[in-house]
């Protein structure tokens, strides 16, 4: 096997995300599809409308949590694996040299998969851990009967079993993509990002100070670090905002206090992922301005700042992303409702929340990465090449 | 004048240690080329990167004029290498995302060197001004790393085998350019070596063996790159 599983260990951020997930996801339908087995017990109008209202919410709770933790999952495995060729350039082109295909050499990404495995099983069985009390919580108002909790095995198959044959797949075919490369590129392949170059960068004749010219070429040339920064702020706004203001939409108390608790672990651990990548990623740069003589100060300014305009643009669009789903997903599962469209209004007091909390984290988590930069031996650095 | 006085360091601990530096003194003039000359592991390049400031050693002192680098803090460290020394190395470290005018900044700007074209110009790369690091060869890209050094002005010169991964022209072009420079500026020079033929173009010659000196030579006459064979 090429790729270990103690390589994929590193990727517990996809795992998070599968297990919370998979845990609001399995709740819900789990729920659902109990309740549709006592639906010819409903009969009078006031029980029915009950009904409804439980069934949208549910519905749209598992459309929002899965939708938008599904294509986070994504991109995050995704960048996992280009991460893991970036850092291994020189094995996997040593490999490719030694005659093994592209195709031999991706189908050993499949492991990345496990994470998405691990997750989802782990959100599935805490789910059933939990199902008393949600059952409980749900059925509080004495409205609806009693339902009993039963073992669905369809949500097995669909929260389980599929999304890890189709995230390995996806990993695979991804792995294969950024192998088509030549042997010899891989193997000298020093540097981890990829080096963009305008048809006019290069020959823009400036006489700007020279960390003011590295902060903006770090931000042109290291777009993945960009984006991954940039996405990681926009889920933050968009789960948190929407974590908090769940209750909005008549999610129960417990509902709320469980959502904002899955959305603050999302969003920081997103967060951090991003910081600690950047931070990473633009780690060899700040010890070689330092071995010059750039202060600490001059080189976090000149490389991790530039970072920092666009994690608020991100927040902002996702503060923007979230209300504008929120309403959608109504319109979407409550417009035909016999109680008809809810009212949903911006959530300030969740806004501010969102806002003071991610300033916080962003900034503490940028300042405690920094000055470990600054402990890393400056010959521990140079020696990697 | 730097002194350096029972510099020793050992990487690792226990059975797993190993003795890079062993309580080496030496002296390096002002204004000297001094090559140290080993073999791999000879403590050589160990010796190089505790004099210019890169890590401290276990005990012993590093004085530049009498001040002890190894007892500064961080900060001042950091300071001390923006006014004093230079570094060139093996594997250039050119920022690649910066074309060679501005890799060459990122020393000028340190000491406000203005006309840093100048040196561009003198190491035969004014043409080539906008070229990013990828778009020129190893020779080519050691000489923006002699002008990003140069440009900062500085008072020593540190060199890790800058000549390890070029070809025998592009070496000698490279090791005549830092000699005459020398010559003409006047600024120390270490050079860390494994090739003896190279020592014939240094003032002062520092053999290593094991993390030991076991022997410092001057020469009476240096030689140019051509003379030495190269």
């Amino acid at each position: 096997m090429i790729i270990r599983p103690k390589d994929v260990a590193k990727s517990f951020g996809v795992l998070i995300m599968c297990a919370c997930a998979v845990l609001i996801c399995t709740l819900f339908l789990n729920s659902n599809i109990d309740l549709a087995r006592i639906k010819d017990q409903i009969t009078n109008p006031e029980m029915m409308i009950i009904y409804d209202l439980t069934v949208s919410s549910g519905n749209m709770t598992c459309a929002l949590t899965g939708g938008a933790l599904g294509l986070t999952t994504v991109i995050m495995l995704l960048f996992y694996v280009k991460h893991y060729i970036d850092t291994h350039k020189p094995e996997l082109g040593i490999l490719k040299a030694l005659g093994y295909s592209n195709w031999k050499i991706a189908k050993g990404f499949w492991v990345f998969g496990l994470s998405v495995f691990t997750g989802t099983a782990v959100g599935f069985g805490l789910a059933f851990a939990f199902m008393p009390m949600f059952y409980r919580e749900q059925r509080n108002d004495g409205i609806l009967p009693d339902v009993s909790i039963h073992f669905n095995p369809v949500l097995l198959v669909y929260l389980i079993i599929l999304p890890a044959l189709l995230f390995s797949l996806l990993a695979v075919l991804y792995g294969y993509r950024k192998l088509k490369r030549p042997a010899l590129e891989l193997i000298r392949g020093g540097n981890n990002a990829k080096i963009r170059k305008s048809k006019t960068a290069g020959k823009r004749k400036t006489d700007a100070p020279f960390l003011q010219e590295l902060k903006q070429s770090t931000f042109r040339s290291r777009f993945s670090l960009v984006f991954f920064i940039w996405f990681a702020s926009f889920c933050y706004a968009a789960t948190v905002v929407m974590s908090f203001s769940i209750s909005e939409v008549g999610a129960s108390d417990m509902m709320a206090v469980m959502m904002a608790g899955i959305g603050v672990v999302l969003a920081v651990t997103t967060l951090f992922l991003a910081v600690t990548t950047v931070i990473k990623g633009n780690a060899k740069t700040i010890v070689m301005l330092r071995v010059f003589g750039y202060s600490d100060r001059e080189c976090s300014g000149a490389i991790l700042s530039g970072y920092r305009p666009v994690t608020y643009i991100g927040f902002a669009l996702g503060t923007a992303y979230q209300y504008g789903l929120m309403k959608l997903m109504m319109f979407l599962f409550f417009d035909n409702s016999v109680l008809g469209l809810p009212e949903y209004r911006f959530d300030m007091q969740a806004f501010i929340i969102a806002l003071f909390s991610f300033v916080a984290i962003y900034e503490l988590f940028m300042l405690v990465y920094a000055k470990r930069i600054q402990r890393i031996p400056l010959k521990e650095v140079m020696m990697e090449e | 004048m730097i002194e350096i006085l029972k510099a020793a360091k050992t990487y690792g601990s226990g059975e797993s240690a190993t003795v890079a530096l062993k309580d080496v003194s030496l002296k390096i003039n002002d204004g000297d080329f001094t090559v140290l000359l080993g073999a791999s592991g000879s403590g050589k390049s160990t010796l190089l990167h505790i004099v210019s400031g890169l890590e401290c050693p276990d005990s012993g002192s590093v004085n530049y004029d009498g001040v002890d680098i190894t007892a500064l803090s961080d900060d001042k460290l950091t300071a001390f290498r923006k006014e004093k020394v230079g570094f060139i190395f093996q594997q250039y470290y050119l920022l690649p995302n910066l074309n060679v005018d501005k890799n060459v900044k990122m020393g000028a700007d340190l000491t406000r060197n203005r006309n840093y074209r100048e040196i561009i110009e003198a190491v035969g790369l004014g043409e080539k001004l906008y070229k990013m690091p990828s778009e020129l060869s190893g020779g080519e890209q050691q000489r923006v790393s002699i002008a990003r050094a140069l440009a900062k002005k500085p008072q020593v010169l540190f060199l890790d085998e800058p000549t390890g991964a070029l070809d025998e022209e592009t070496g000698r072009q490279v090791l005549d350019y830092i000699c005459s420079l020398q010559k003409e500026i006047g600024f120390s020079v270490v050079m860390v070596t494994h090739n003896s033929n190279i020592a014939e173009m240094a003032n002062t010659v520092v053999k290593m063996n094991s993390g030991k000196i076991t022997e410092t030579y001057r020469n009476d006459i240096r030689k140019n790159a051509r003379q030495i064979g190269w």
